[in-house]
C-alpha cells in the first residue's frame, strides 16, 4: 500500500505579492457577468486571455527561452486560483496553459515548442483535447479514430466528441491510433498536433443541457498531419495521456467551479439573518474548501520537486468534484430562493447555473469511478 | 514528514508496539489503570514532550505533543495521552509545581458565577487523576487552578471504547487559590485539546485503513480475494481519500499552531477527522464483516475509539457552526481574502 503524502505547504512573500498583483488587475479589469462565473474555466474569452498573457499569467511555469515565466508551480497555483475564484473567463487558454503545453515541453520536438509555446504564451494559440469519441468515453484505448501512414504524414480519419472549444481554438493534441489492436491494448496510441483548420475536419457543435455551445463533435475526413506533428514517440501515445491527465486532475479548478455561489450564498444570508443551520452548512463546507486547498497545494509542490504525484491528485479530483457538486444542492437548503436560468445576475442565476453544470464536474478528465479505481491500485487492491 | 515526526515516530513506535501484545486493554476496560504501560510512558520521559528545557521537557512543544497524540491514536494507545500531555504543559504554563503525574484538564463554561458547587459532566480519566487543572475566565483573564484528588467527588462512567470519562464536581470556594495562566486563552486550551482527539483519530483512520485493505487482500469470497470486486474497491476508495484529507487537515492544524488563524485550522481539523472517522467505521466493518464484529478481532478498539472521539472535545456539527459563523460575521470584503490567509499570504 502506497502512502498517500499532502505534506501541508505555507507559501512564501513572493507568493503573497504575486497574489496582491492578482486581485489589483482583476479588481482593475471589472466585475465578470454572474451569468459567466459558474465553471468560468468553462467560458471562452479569448480577450481576457490576452489581457493576462500580457501580464505574464499564462506558461508561467515554463523555461523563458519559449517565452515562458520560468516561475514555479506554486506561483502558478497562486495566480490560477486567483482567477477560479473570482470566476475569471479562462477557458480560452485552459487546456493550453495546463496541458498540451507542459505535453509539448515533456515529449515535444524543439521545432514543435518554438512552432508552439511562444504563441501559447502571448495567447495567440489556443488548444483544445482531442481524446473521447462516440462510444469511447472512460474506455480511451478504445478509440477507432485511425492513421494510415503516407509519404511525408499520416491521413487521418474518424471522429472526436465532447471536445470543449474546437470550434474557438486553433490546434487539438489528437489521441490515434497508429497500430491496428493487439494484446495489449494500450499499444498503438500516438499522439497528433492537429490544426483545426486543416482541410477535411469539420467541427460540429453539441448543445449541454444548460444551453451552453462549447461542446464538439469532429469529423477526420482524410485530414492529412505531417510527420513532424507526431508527439513523442509513435505507438507510446497511451503512457504520454496518461502523464498528461496526471497533471490535469489536482489543480484548484477542480474544488472552485461553484465556488462564486458559496461567496454570493454567504452575501444573502447575511442579509437574511443567520441561522444555526447556515452557520453549521456554511462552516462544514468552507472546512472541506480549507483542506482541499491545502491538499491542491501540497500536490502543486510535490510537482515542483520533480515528483509524479497521480495517486494524489486522484484524490484530489474526487474530493474536490464532490465539494463543487455538492455545493449548490446545500446552499439550496438553506437559501429561501428559488433558482431562475431567466435572472441576469444574482445567486438565484448562479445557483440555476450550478445544478444545470455540476453533473459534467466529475465526468470530464476521468469519471469518478476511474479515480476510485486509480487510487484502489495505489491501496494495492488491482 | 518533518525531521521532528520522524524522531518522535521512530522512538514512540517501539514503547506502543510492545503494549499491542501485552494485556493494557483488558486492564484499562476492567477499570484499573494500565500502570505498567503507563510507567514505561513516564520512564521514557514522554509526558514532558510539550515541557520547555528549562521544566525537564523535551522542548517539543505543542506540536511535538500533537504528533505523539496520533501515533497512540494509531497504536489504540490505552493511556490519557492527549490529557497527560495538555495537564501538565498547562500547569507548567501557569507555574505550578510539575511532577511526573496525571493532571487532567479541563476547561469551564463561561458562567460559573453563584453556583457553590462546580459540575462537570464526561471528564477524561478523572478517577486516575493526581488533580484536575482547571482553567477558566475572569475579567477576560484566563486562570488555572489543580484541583486534587480528594478535592473532588465522582461518578464514574466510561465512552464506547471503555475510556473513563466520569462526572465530576467540587466546591467552587477551591477556584479562588488558581493562579493566572498568561497568554492562553480558556478557547486556545478548548481548541488543543480538539485538534489532540483530532490527531488521535487521523491515527486511528490510518491504521484502520491499513488494516482493512490488508484484510480485503486476504479474504477470499466467490473465488477471488474480496479486494477485487470493484463494489469493494471504490468504497476503500473513498475511505483512503477521507483518510488523507483527515491527516493532511490535522498536519497543517499542527503546522499552524501558535499563529492567528490557529483554531480556524484546528476546527477544520476536527470536522474532517469527525466526519471521516464515521464513513471509515462503517466501510471497515462491511469489509471485515462478522469477524470485525467480534471483541477479539482488534478492528473494534480503533472503531469504538473513532466513534467516541468524533464527539469528544466538539462534534463536527459544533465546530462546523462556530467556523460557519465566523465565516459569516467577517470583516473582509469577502471569504475567499480570509481563505488564503492560511496557506502563507
Amino acid at each position: 500500500m502506497k502512502k498517500l503524502n499532502f505534506e501541508p505547504v505555507i507559501t512564501a512573500e513572493k507568493e503573497a505579492t504575486l497574489r496582491q498583483e492578482v486581485r489589483e488587475f482583476l479588481a482593475g479589469y471589472g466585475a465578470f457577468k454572474a451569468s459567466d462565473v459558474i465553471d468560468s474555466w468553462s467560458v471562452c474569452d479569448p480577450e481576457f486571455s490576452r489581457a493576462i498573457a500580457a501580464k505574464g499569467w499564462l506558461g508561467m511555469t515554463w523555461p523563458t527561452e519559449y517565452g515562458g515565466g520560468g516561475k514555479s508551480y506554486l506561483e502558478r497555483y497562486v495566480v490560477i486560483e486567483e482567477l477560479l475564484a473570482a470566476g475569471a473567463p479562462v477557458g480560452a487558454h485552459w487546456v493550453a496553459d495546463r496541458q498540451s503545453g507542459p505535453l509539448l515541453l515533456r515529449f515535444g520536438t524543439e521545432e514543435q515548442r518554438q512552432a508552439f509555446l511562444p504563441k501559447v504564451v502571448k495567447g495567440e494559440c489556443f488548444f483544445a483535447i482531442g481524446m473521447s469519441e462516440p462510444n469511447s468515453g472512460s474506455d480511451l484505448a478504445s478509440i477507432k479514430t485511425k492513421a494510415e501512414k503516407v509519404d511525408g504524414g499520416w491521413i487521418v480519419n474518424g471522429s472526436k466528441i465532447w471536445t470543449s472549444w474546437a470550434h474557438a481554438c486553433h490546434q487539438m493534441i489528437t489521441l490515434v491510433r497508429t497500430a491496428p489492436p493487439s494484446d495489449n491494448r494500450h499499444a498503438g496510441l500516438s499522439q497528433f498536433i492537429v490544426d483545426l483548420n486543416a482541410e477535411g475536419m469539420t467541427v460540429r457543435p453539441i448543445v449541454t443541457l444548460a444551453g451552453e455551445k462549447h461542446f464538439n463533435e469532429i469529423f477526420f475526413d482524410n485530414v492529412f498531419v505531417p510527420d513532424n506533428r507526431v508527439v513523442g514517440n509513435l505507438n507510446e501515445g497511451w503512457s504520454q495521456v496518461m502523464a498528461e491527465l496526471a497533471f490535469e486532475r489536482s489543480g484548484p479548478e477542480r474544488f472552485l467551479s461553484s465556488y462564486q455561489l458559496l461567496e454570493a450564498s454567504i452575501k444573502e444570508i447575511r442579509q437574511a439573518g443567520l441561522s444555526k443551520q447556515s452557520s453549521k452548512v456554511i462552516g462544514e463546507f468552507v472546512a472541506r474548501l480549507m483542506v482541499l486547498r491545502q491538499m491542491s497545494l501540497s500536490v502543486a509542490n510535490q510537482l515542483q520537486e520533480g515528483k509524479l504525484p497521480i495517486n494524489e491528485a486522484s484524490v484530489v479530483k474526487d474530493l474536490g468534484t464532490s465539494f463543487e457538486q455538492e455545493l449548490p444542492e446545500a446552499m439550496r437548503l438553506i437559501l429561501d430562493i428559488e433558482p431562475r436560468s431567466s435572472a441576469e445576475d444574482g445567486v438565484e442565476r448562479m445557483l440555476s447555473d450550478a445544478i444545470l453544470k455540476a453533473p459534467s464536474f466529475s465526468l470530464r478528465g476521468g469519471t469518478r469511478e476511474i479515480l476510485r479505481g486509480i487510487i484502489a491500485r495505489g491501496l494495492g487492491l488491482r | 514528514m518533518s525531521e521532528l515526526a520522524v524522531l518522535i515516530e521512530e522512538s514512540a513506535t517501539r514503547l506502543f508496539e510492545g503494549f499491542a501484545d501485552s494485556d493494557a486493554h483488558v486492564t484499562m476496560e476492567s477499570g484499573k489503570f494500565p500502570e505498567k504501560l503507563w510507567a514505561d510512558f513516564l520512564a521514557d520521559g514522554w509526558l514532558r514532550t510539550m515541557l520547555s528545557e528549562d521544566n525537564d521537557g523535551a522542548g517539543l512543544g505543542l506540536a511535538g505533543g500533537m504528533l505523539l497524540m496520533r501515533l497512540a491514536g494509531y497504536y489504540n494507545v490505552p493511556l490519557p495521552v492527549v490529557e497527560s500531555l495538555t495537564g501538565l504543559y498547562l500547569a507548567a504554563e501557569a507555574g505550578l509545581e510539575l511532577e511526573d503525574e496525571l493532571l487532567i484538564p479541563v476547561v469551564l463554561p463561561a458562567i460559573v458565577n453563584g453556583n457553590s458547587r462546580i459540575e462537570l459532566c464526561g471528564v477524561p480519566w478523572a478517577r486516575y487523576a493526581k488533580g484536575l487543572v482547571v482553567a477558566f475566565e475572569v475579567d477576560g483573564k484566563t486562570q488555572l487552578v489543580n484541583i486534587k484528588a480528594g478535592q473532588f467527588s465522582l461518578v464514574e462512567g466510561n465512552n464506547m471504547a471503555g475510556e473513563a470519562r466520569d462526572d465530576v464536581s467540587f466546591d467552587a470556594s477551591l477556584l479562588a487559590s488558581s493562579k493566572p495562566l498568561n497568554n492562553i486563552s480558556t478557547e486556545q486550551v478548548r481548541s488543543w485539546l480538539a485538534l489532540g482527539r483530532a490527531a488521535q483519530m487521523a491515527g486511528a483512520l490510518r491504521s484502520v485503513l491499513e488494516r482493512t485493505v490488508e484484510y480485503a487482500n486476504e479474504r477470499s469470497q466467490f473465488g477471488r480475494q474480496i479486494g477485487k470486486f470493484q463494489a469493494v474497491q471504490l468504497q476503500l476508495a473513498v475511505q483512503a481519500e477521507m483518510t488523507s484529507a483527515s491527516i493532511c487537515a490535522v498536519d497543517a492544524a499542527i503546522k499552524h499552531l501558535g499563529s492567528t488563524e490557529e483554531w480556524e485550522l484546528i476546527a477544520s481539523a476536527k470536522i474532517t477527522t469527525s466526519e471521516s472517522a464515521g464513513y471509515a467505521a462503517k466501510t471497515a466493518h462491511a469489509v471485515h464483516a462478522a469477524i470485525g464484529f467480534t471483541q477479539e478481532y482488534p478492528l473494534q478498539l480503533s472503531t469504538r475509539r473513532l466513534w467516541s472521539w468524533r464527539d469528544e472535545y466538539g462534534s463536527e456539527t459544533q465546530w462546523s457552526a462556530k467556523l460557519g459563523e465566523h465565516c459569516l460575521q467577517l470583516k473582509t470584503d469577502n471569504l475567499w481574502s480570509w481563505l488564503t490567509t492560511q496557506t502563507g499570504s
